[in-house]
């Protein structure tokens, strides 16, 4: 029977477990985290408030957290393993090593998720109420840090599994070019290494020693700008993995092929070689340091602009090659032939469109003296829930579409709930995005639960805020549904029985193949060398003098633990806490479920 | 699943009779998009959103 | 490898694009004088902020003609001063210090706005040229009160600003049995660098006072006042010292005799 199918599990059935497994746990995040998004844009727009606004942030910390490191990252670990096997066809050198590194990731961000989550009771000595970026003198929990640590070494080892199993292609093929969707996943892991090495440092050298008590003290300015050497290029690993299906799967269900394999790898280069040295865009705001180090910072994240830009042409230019294909023509007329009705498809095309705004936002971001009128604004926040809220969620939402029958061995629920749930992440996002950017423009802080002040109020020269904060709610709403329609599908299609008519296993082929890209392209070690020139050119000269300035472990300050210092304004707000309480137990043993179930 | 169910006729394009020439046509866009957003940005939200910082350095030397 | 025409042309674009973007941002910095928070001032300890020159008494402070500079501090969850009052047509340096955790102090619908991190100062020079009034966020997360923390700044027409600052000494009770008068000593501080014109008025009891005083620029004049306290009677008298807009008052009580007639030798 399963003869004349060819799908994932069927050529690699330990590998769609373990593919399937990073799935629902990215699926698991991204309800988690959907669930505290909703009640945060409730809470913020005053809408709806049910929650006592100290607790904001633990909801803002738990949807930060769960979407942007654990909704991301375990998709990516999917995919990337998907890749890797599909195209070196072959297995992994060791499932039982595949699943290590899983559980490892599993197990960290569990920790990390009770630290978090912990928060929501009094009765545990418990929280992590530090947001994604947790900057010090601020402290979490240990727990916090060390779930982190755990996850991101499950990552590192992910990395390992590929490459080795790549060297073992190697072995036996010398002479081949590295097969696309290889090379992708090989670049974006050695960007990732020396990346996450900022923030090893900055958790390992002082903020889980010193949230144990081995050390007094942390300079702020240095293991905030540990963070950012982090900070920028995870965005790029949230990143890549889209950039991965635009090129390899976009191609071909708009029905043509990737319009320059070269070029691609030329992208995936420049990802590599750019990506961290430009976390300092982040802290242009940042007094100790200099405005040369910031300067340098913003042309090194300027030219990052241009592996987007070249990305943007040749998705494009390989839709319009699957349009013309499929009968289309004129100047804009192909874009009608394209395949609208196929969910995978717009919700990719969606996705891309909304990242070419997001481009834009972008370029502000990274200017430097503008920074000024946009830094910690609500700007930031309609900025990135463009980019990893929409390029990367609303591609990750469409691919699973395709994905999922290929490593359940089951047919999609339902292609029509998938096409609206697409469509409705797309003018939802488009509501809450817009009304943040603007938002931003007038001075309207990021991260903060009531964004309404006393003694003054926004001005806004066109619109008002009260209708910014309802196309916020209305775009929060809308993304709920989305939610619902895309669980619904997740769900329904693990329902469903065996399908024997799955599409086979395959990616788009290239008009313009690896034949014409120049060898040194995949010489891998050369490009490390010249990141990690550029990364020592970029950041060693900043650490010294913010190490030379401040100490290495700071100035005399005390930590700041959320939980014990909010004690006499949480007993200020006594009443309406009973309800958070009740309401915070349940989410506990949701997330002990969590714990128990991985 | 994409193309499993669709029905539109193909007709295969190869590499040198393809020109993209409607994604240059759609890029151009773009780019007259960036380039008016940016110089709005910058000249009208941005620097006329006053008071902005200046020449911080100056000023303290000019004690009377 | 080959590229295709309308690539390389799109290529070339993406990268006037980029030059464009750079050039924009150096055109602001140089020839707009548009700077960045940096690193030109030290490091500073937050636990001494209380003994620090400038951060000790958060204020502001008269440098120029109209120039002046505000030394503020960022804490859970307020900002010191609050508010800020500064003139109009003046050039305010701020200098912005974090006492606990990494705050920010940025002034809504401006583009004032900067960290401030426990340890650094951050530095930024502005033009007030209007009057108006701004409000001041906080934009960081700073911990669970975070949403409560704002400020105001406060940019005042010339004719209503000044640093003057009125302060009055005086007796609770003053016995009649030494002849002891009852005295007002008053310092009239002018923090600005022009001298102040202005008029010193104080009334104890019935009796009033006037006197027309320069005040010079950064210093402080000091003058006292005082009446016979049998002239006052015995009992409660109020008595009040007027300048400008600033009024000290209180309530002497004139005895018959000191119970302790201890520490209180002020003649």
């Amino acid at each position: 029977m399963s003869e004349s199918r060819n799908a994932y599990i069927d050529a690699f059935p330990a590998e769609a477990k373990v593919v399937r497994a990073a799935f629902y746990s990215s699926f698991l995040a991204l309800a988690l985290g959907g669930v505290f998004g909703i009640i945060q844009t409730l809470h913020r727009t005053d809408v709806f408030r049910f929650i006592d606004s100290t607790d904001y942030y633990t909801v803002l910390t738990a949807h930060g957290v769960f979407l942007v490191i654990s909704f991301t990252i375990f998709f990516l670990v999917g995919i990337f393993t998907w890749a890797i096997t599909t195209s070196l066809d072959r297995s992994v050198k060791d499932i039982r090593f595949t699943w290590g590194w899983y559980s490892l990731m599993a197990i960290g961000i569990t920790l990390t998720g009770v630290a978090i989550l912990a928060g929501f009771t009094d009765s545990i000595d418990m929280s992590a109420d530090v947001l994604f970026t947790f900057y010090a003198p601020l402290q979490g929990h240990p727990l916090f840090y060390i779930g982190l640590v755990l996850f991101i070494v499950g990552t590192w080892l992910a990395g390992a599994d590929w490459f080795r199993t790549w060297w073992a292609w190697k072995q036996e093929n010398p002479d081949e070019r590295i097969p696309l969707p290889t090379f992708m996943v090989l670049t974006t892991m050695l960007m990732w290494y020396i990346a996450t090495l900022g923030v090893a440092a900055s958790v390992l050298l002082f903020l889980l020693p010193w949230s144990l008590g081995l050390i007094e003290t942390v300079n702020p300015l240095l293991t905030r700008t540990l963070f950012w050497f982090f900070g920028h290029p995870i965005v790029y690993f949230w990143l890549m993995p889209a950039y991965m299906m635009w090129y390899i799967m976009l191609p071909k269900v708009s029905g043509g092929k990737l319009f320059s394999d070269p070029l691609a790898r030329v992208v995936f280069v420049l990802f590599l070689i750019l990506s961290v040295p430009t976390g300092i865009h982040h802290q242009y705001l940042d007094p100790g340091i200099a405005e040369g180090f910031k300067f340098i910072a913003m042309t090194n994240t300027m030219f990052l602009l241009l592996p987007s830009l070249l990305t943007a042409f040749t998705v494009v230019a390989s839709m319009e090659h699957g349009a013309r294909q499929r009968g289309g023509e004129g100047y804009f007329g192909w874009l009608k032939a394209l395949p609208w009705r196929d969910p995978v498809f717009t919700g990719m095309a969606l996705a891309g469109l909304m990242f070419a705004a997001a481009g834009f936002s972008g370029m502000i971001n990274a200017g430097m003296n503008i920074n000024y009128l946009v830094h910690n604004t609500f700007w930031v926040v309609g900025h990135f829930h463009l980019t990893v809220g929409t390029a990367v969620a609303l591609t990750f939402m469409a691919v699973t579409y395709w994905f999922l029958p290929q490593v359940t061995g089951k047919a999609l629920w339902n292609r029509s709930v998938a096409l609206g749930q697409v469509v409705l992440w797309f003018l939802g996002m488009t509501f809450m995005s817009n009304a943040m950017h603007r938002g931003g423009l007038l001075g309207i802080p990021r991260r903060t639960a009531e964004p309404q002040y006393d003694g003054f109020e926004f001005e806004a020269s066109v619109g008002s805020v009260a209708e910014l904060d309802a196309q916020i709610a209305l775009g929060g709403i809308l993304l709920t549904l989305s939610l619902v329609l895309f669980f619904a599908n997740v769900i329904g299609t693990a329902l469903n029985g065996r399908s024997d008519t799955l599409p086979d296993n395959s990616y788009a082929e290239t008009l313009s193949g690896p034949e014409d890209a120049p060898k040194v392209l995949d010489n891998l070690k050369l490009w490390t060398i010249i990141a990690i020139i550029l990364v020592i050119f970029a950041y060693t000269f900043p650490l010294l003098s913010i190490i030379d300035r401040g100490g290495l472990f700071g100035p005399d300050i005390n930590p700041f633990p959320v939980s014990i210092e909010t004690i006499p304004m949480l007993a200020m707000a006594l009443e309406g806490y009973t309800t958070a309480a009740v309401a915070s137990a349940g989410e506990f043993a949701q997330a002990t479920l969590l714990g128990v179930i991985r | 699943m994409g193309q499993a169910t669709d029905t539109v006729e193909r007709t295969e394009i190869g590499h040198d009779e393809f020109d993209p020439i409607g994604t240059l046509a759609l890029i151009m866009v773009y780019f007259a998009i960036l380039v008016a957003l940016w110089l709005f940005m910058y000249f009208v939200e941005f620097l006329g959103n006053d008071p902005t910082v200046t020449g911080a350095v100056v000023p303290v030397v000019g004690l009377i | 490898m080959n590229i295709h025409t309308y690539e390389k042309l799109w290529l070339i674009a993406a990268m006037v694009l980029i030059v464009g973007f750079i050039a924009t941002i150096t055109y602001g910095s140089v020839a707009l004088g548009i700077t960045m928070v940096g690193d030109q001032e030290d490091t500073i300890e937050p636990r001494e902020l209380s003994e620090d020159d400038r951060f000790g008494e958060p204020r502001v402070e008269q440098v120029g003609e109209n120039e002046y500079e505000a030394y503020v501090v960022a804490r859970t969850f307020m900002f010191q001063p609050d508010p800020i009052e500064i003139p109009e047509n003046s050039e305010v340096t701020f200098y912005v210090t974090a006492r606990d955790v990494i705050h920010s102090f940025s002034v809504a619908g401006t583009n004032i706005n900067t960290m401030a991190i426990p340890g650094e100062i951050a530095t930024m020079t502005a033009e007030f040229d209007e009057p108006g009034e701004y409000g001041i966020v906080c934009n960081e997360y700073c911990g669970s009160g975070h949403h409560n923390m704002e400020g105001e700044l406060h940019v005042l027409p010339e004719d209503e600003f000044d640093l003057t600052e009125l302060s009055v000494e005086a007796d609770d009770e003053v016995a009649l049995e030494d002849d002891d008068e009852v005295t007002l000593e008053i310092a009239v501080e002018n923090g600005q660098l022009e001298d102040l014109e202005t008029t010193i008025e104080a009334e104890i009891g019935d009796e009033t006072f006037t006197e027309d005083v320069t005040v010079e620029g950064d210093s402080t004049y000091e003058t006292t006042v005082s009446v016979d306290a049998a002239d006052l009677g015995e009992g409660d008298h109020d008595w009040s010292v007027t300048v400008d807009d600033y009024e000290e008052s209180g309530t002497v009580t004139v005895v018959d005799q000191l119970e302790d007639d201890g520490g209180d030798d002020d003649e």
